[in-house]
């Protein structure tokens, strides 16, 4: 079965620019595929839909084949969101606080929210930093603050909007790794990404927006051949090895 | 970096972090509205003593106190100029700076260390709360008064604590973009507070959008949820010492 699709799925704004349009996408559990397509080609618009952030103008999202409407709480805790920028997803005054913020709004015990605060820092490296304020964490740091945040809500799958924007080399190797260790624990992946030649090695498929629509969806070495036409850079080299972590 | 660095959470686990959020906000009040009632120099001397205990009890570092403090000193020596001069001179008195008076430097100090006090209450306080569980017992209270939307304004309120560097971040930058270009070189003052303030709106807007957003997506929710909070004896003991304390500056 498959744990996310999106029948029709079309979205307008109220000032008529038209954010996606009548997207069909079937993803697999344990998949891990990069979304790319140029600025404003509707990335984000769509993943906010896979939260049930936006309401459809049209169509709708089934999570493991029931529409996610049916149990927004349930889809929101299965289906983790990591913003594009850290700062707007940082709530707490500590990052132990932080990470809290979810666990804490499904109502769980404080020994469970605790347990899970725990967790999630010892995954993504930020133990030692558990009492420190977020802002005086580095902007790789913050990312992984807001991976861990994700985390602690113990999702399916995990949706990254750009997570290398503005990081310098090691602060993208660091939260590349993270990406590849939650793909290994078995949580379902996808990537927004423009910068292909960081990660397309590690994709099983890739899905191209252009203006609101999906214009390309397969294999890395199937999609790549025509990626120019709509203005993504085409990498260099061999796409099956293709990352930044070697 | 946060270009202002006041009022924030200290993590620790003195007796003072310890008590209950509800009955420190209860004793904060408290405390403040005996500082803004009394007025002789033996009970600034002995809440401050006392407040001065409390924070050595709580761990934070003294230091910390004097470079909080330091935000104020021109307000305080402001209000001490001020109060010095705005005193009618007693008839007949020998006044060497016309407008000058002795009682109204009195009264001048006493104001300054009022000011002193109120925000070494804020310190104690703020530095030993954490925003989560201050928003807890905001919406506590709240929630006894029918019709308010009390997860709503708790949230807000702990919200704005984690809002308000980012926004002074933001100011120092748009500001610095702007000296880039030389904005210095326009006459009009209104012009480039224009040109400061509604971008620096624009942008805090925007964001507040997309940061409810991602509360949203982590399951946040605007229903009141009676969260797990136990007071022990030794909250009600906190209380009680500070009732004691105000009760002994009204009734001294
Ligand atoms: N709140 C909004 N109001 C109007 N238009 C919007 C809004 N958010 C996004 N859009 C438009 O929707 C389109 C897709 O945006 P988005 O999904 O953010 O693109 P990206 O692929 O860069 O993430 C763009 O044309 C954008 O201008
Ligand atoms: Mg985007």
């Amino acid at each position: 079965m498959n744990i996310l699709e999106t029948q029709n799925l079309t979205h307008i704004f109220p000032d008529d620019t038209i954010g996606i349009h009548d997207i069909n996408l079937r993803f697999q559990a344990g998949e891990f595929t990069i979304l790319s397509g140029t600025n404003g080609s509707g990335k984000t618009v769509l993943v906010k839909h896979f939260n049930g952030l936006l309401t459809p103008s049209g169509g709708r999202v089934l999570f493991e084949g029931k529409p996610i409407t049916a149990n927004l709480k349930y889809t929101r805790s299965s289906i983790g969101l990591v913003f594009q920028d850290s700062n707007n997803q940082i709530v707490g005054q500590t990052v132990a606080e932080d990470v809290a913020f979810g666990p804490e709004n499904l109502g769980l015990s404080p020994t469970e929210v605790k347990r899970r605060v725990q967790k999630a820092l010892t995954a993504v490296d930020l133990s030692h930093l558990a009492n420190q304020r977020p802002y005086v964490l580095s902007g790789g740091q913050k990312r992984k603050l807001a991976i861990a945040g994700v985390l602690a809500m113990e999702p399916k799958i995990i949706i990254f909007d750009e997570p290398f924007t503005g990081l310098d080399y090691p602060g993208v190797r660091q939260v590349l790794q993270q990406i590849l260790e939650l793909h290994h624990n078995n949580h379902t992946i996808i990537l927004i990404t423009h910068e292909l030649e960081k990660v397309l090695g590690h994709a099983h498929r890739i899905i191209v927006m252009d203006r609101g629509k999906v214009v390309m969806d397969g294999s890395p070495g199937k999609v790549i051949a025509g990626i120019e036409n709509y203005g993504l850079k085409k990498p260099h080299g061999n796409v099956e090895t293709m990352t930044w972590l070697q | 970096m946060a270009a202002i660095n006041i009022f924030h959470y200290l993590p620790g686990n003195s007796v003072i972090h310890r008590i209950d959020t509800r009955i420190k906000l209860v004793c904060m009040i408290m405390l403040s509205i005996t500082t803004s009632l009394m007025g002789r120099v033996w009970d600034y001397l002995f809440l401050t003593i006392i407040l001065l205990l409390f924070f050595w009890l709580s761990g934070m570092p003294v230091p910390r106190l004097l470079k909080e403090l330091k935000y104020f000193h021109l307000l305080i020596l402001m209000i001490i100029g001020i109060q010095a001069f705005s005193l009618p001179p007693a008839p007949g008195a020998f006044i060497p700076i016309p407008g000058f008076t002795l009682a109204g430097l009195k009264s001048g100090l006493l104001l300054g260390w009022r000011l002193v006090v109120i925000v070494i209450i804020c310190l104690l306080f703020t530095g030993t709360t954490q925003i989560s569980s201050l928003r807890r017992a905001v919406e506590w209270f709240l929630h006894f008064i029918p019709g308010l939307p009390a997860a709503r304004i708790g949230t807000m309120f702990s919200l704005t604590f984690v809002i308000i560097p980012l926004i002074f971040d933001r100011a120092a930058e748009i500001s610095d973009a702007q000296k880039a270009r030389c904005v210095s070189g326009r006459k009009n003052p209104w012009q480039r507070i224009s040109f400061m303030v509604f971008p620096l709106l624009r942008r805090t807007f925007e964001q507040a959008d997309e940061m409810a957003m991602a509360m949203e997506s982590r399951c946040y929710s605007e229903v009141y949820r009676k969260t797990a909070m136990k007071t022990s004896g030794y909250d009600w003991m906190a209380l009680g010492f500070t009732a004691l304390v105000c009760g002994f500056l009204f009734l001294l």
